[in-house]
């Protein structure tokens, strides 16, 4: 395009703009890497430069009970969180763009901003709440919790297709003489199932990593994963550490290239 | 203009009422609740002896030990500054990722954004702890080249804990900033171009006043979540750091001041409903501009 514009073999704004963006991918991207590199490392406390490769940290973070006991927690709360919020969530969507409703503008709002009232604040009104309701920190009080940070991702995600996608689909198919129902089921919901799908995986992921709203809602013998990887940092910064972060990333790449093979990433960026 | 039967609610609309329940039950009621007790002597359902009272917030305002207004002014400026870096860096990688030509290209760059954002916040803590400590990637490094002699203070300060919060919350600006560039005619770019302009000049004169909203609405997202962040400041901070989200995990855990910690909330939660209202009247405007294209 502006090659042929320009002669000179070095275009030195071209080749600046490129090196200071590959610069601040890296420090993006850097630090990932970095918690491999201490995950395979070792030495007993966190060392740099690295003195070889072992899978040894890997073995401890799967045969420390705290650490499995709240993994499986935090996997298992992140299924119930996935289906309610894609449920929730995804109903709520389909009534938002599609049922007329007045104050609709305040009412997406409205449903979006646990994404960015203080989570944390979020936690302590829950736990406020369910003390003064006597239910003690039940499971369930914290999958609500978790369900209610999730639904604004699937929500986000399935507004963006239904606003994307074209009503006239829809009136053809009631013009061939399909009822609402039927139009529903064999039309919209296939068109907006990948927006659903994506808002789920987010849902998923959120609810696996979400910290502050856990932190008042857990009881002792009873953290996720990311509470006790916290409460396990402030004594002590080892390996095992490293190997849960991994397990994480991993489980998060897996989720992404799901994701991208499913809808591609540009659908969730338009918005 | 809509006709009066078009605008009547069609039945689809009762599709809110399971996120209605959701958000009444776990959201608007605790939050009101958690503002009622912040008026309270102690739990009313428990002690009979609780007494409506406004001392919490007077116990905020007179602060006689000064903790408290430090807290808030120290909350602001982490927020601030983060949101500043956060828009140094995010701005270029976004205007680059919205420009890129290449599908692969920009498959990879978006898979390097959305990988951080799914990372946990407590893992990317735990990775700048791993590099910035004493101990740590840079210290070492630099000590190992013989540049310095002593271990450089990157960490438990403000400093390492606004390099932590940058890392964490730059993708949401990206995000915010990648739609926005997007939607930007390259023509117009290119138009400037023609008509003599150097590249620099395009940039500044055109699509920078055209991102005007998104670098609103991304530094408002950012200030917001920054400010609302605990895992970060209390690993990265140490004892030199001490933010309102902090504040309040105290009193809950270690204090058990459920009341104070209450109003402390009140206080966090009228900072951010301000800057929630703004965000969304930009984004009712972004989305307004793209009706009209």
């Amino acid at each position: 395009m502006s090659a042929a514009l320009n002669r000179r073999p070095f275009d030195l704004g071209k080749a600046a703009y490129l090196g200071l963006n590959l610069l601040l991918l890296a420090f993006l991207l850097v630090p990932i890497a970095i918690i491999l590199v201490f995950a395979l490392n070792p030495t007993p406390y966190i060392s740099f430069p690295p003195v070889g490769v072992t899978l040894h940290w890997f073995d401890k973070f799967f045969e420390t009970g705290d650490f499995m006991r709240s993994l499986w927690l935090s996997l298992w709360i992140a299924a119930c969180v996935l289906v309610l919020s894609v449920v929730i969530g995804g109903a709520c969507a389909l009534a938002l763009a599609r049922g007329r409703l007045p104050g609709q503008a305040f009412l997406t709002a409205f449903f979006m901003s646990p994404l960015m009232l203080p989570a944390i604040l979020t936690g302590l009104a829950l736990f406020q709440s369910y003390l003064l309701a006597g239910i003690g920190r039940p499971v369930w009080g914290l999958i609500m919790a978790h369900t209610l940070i999730a639904v604004p991702y699937v929500l986000r995600t399935t507004l963006a297709v239904l606003h994307n996608f074209d009503r006239r689909i829809e009136e053809a198919a009631s013009v061939l003489g399909a009822s609402p129902a039927r139009v529903f089921f064999e039309v919209t919901l296939p068109l907006i199932q990948p927006g659903v799908f994506a808002g789920g995986v987010f849902a998923f992921i959120v609810s696996f990593d979400q910290f502050p709203v856990s932190l008042f809602l857990v009881v002792p013998k009873g953290e996720t994963l990311p509470v006790v990887l916290f409460n396990y940092m402030k004594f002590d910064l080892d390996g095992a550490i490293a190997a849960a972060s991994m397990v994480s990333i991993l489980l998060a790449l897996a989720v992404v290239l799901t994701l991208e093979r499913l809808i591609g990433l540009k659908a969730y960026v338009k918005l | 203009m809509p006709s009066a039967a078009s605008r009547r609610p069609s039945p689809i609309a009762w599709l809110i009422a399971p996120a209605l329940l959701l958000f009444v039950l776990f959201f608007v009621l605790p939050f009101a609740i958690m503002a009622a007790m912040s008026f309270f002597s102690s739990n009313p359902i428990g002690n009979p002896h609780a007494v409506m009272t406004t001392r919490h917030y007077e116990r905020f305002i007179v602060d006689s030990a000064g903790i408290f207004h430090d807290a808030l002014w120290e909350t602001l400026r982490i927020g601030l500054v983060t949101t500043v870096v956060s828009l140094l860096i995010g701005y270029p990688l976004a205007h680059w990722m919205a420009r890129m030509q290449s599908r692969l290209g920009h498959a990879l760059a978006l898979m390097a954004v959305i990988t951080p954002l799914l990372t946990g916040i407590v893992v990317r803590t735990f990775a700048w702890m791993t590099i910035l400590q004493d101990k740590g990637v840079i210290n070492t490094t630099l000590i190992a080249w013989g540049l310095i002699h002593k271990p450089l203070p990157l960490m438990y300060n403000e400093f390492g804990t606004v390099v932590a919060l940058v890392h964490i919350y730059v993708p949401f600006m990206m995000l915010t900033l990648i739609g926005v560039i997007g939607r930007i005619d390259e023509r117009l770019e290119q138009a400037a171009r023609s008509l003599g302009a150097g590249r620099l000049r395009a940039f500044v004169e055109v699509t920078l006043p055209l991102s005007l909203p998104g670098i609103l609405a991304g530094s408002l997202l950012v200030f917001a979540l920054s400010i609302s962040a605990y895992v970060t400041p209390s690993l990265m901070g140490g004892t030199a750091v001490l933010t309102l989200p902090m504040l309040i995990a105290q009193q809950v855990g270690t204090s058990f001041n459920p009341g104070f910690a209450g109003a402390l909330g009140v206080v966090l939660l009228s900072v951010s409903l301000v800057i929630v209202i703004a965000y969304n009247r930009i984004l009712a405007r972004l989305a307004g501009e793209q009706g009209l294209a």
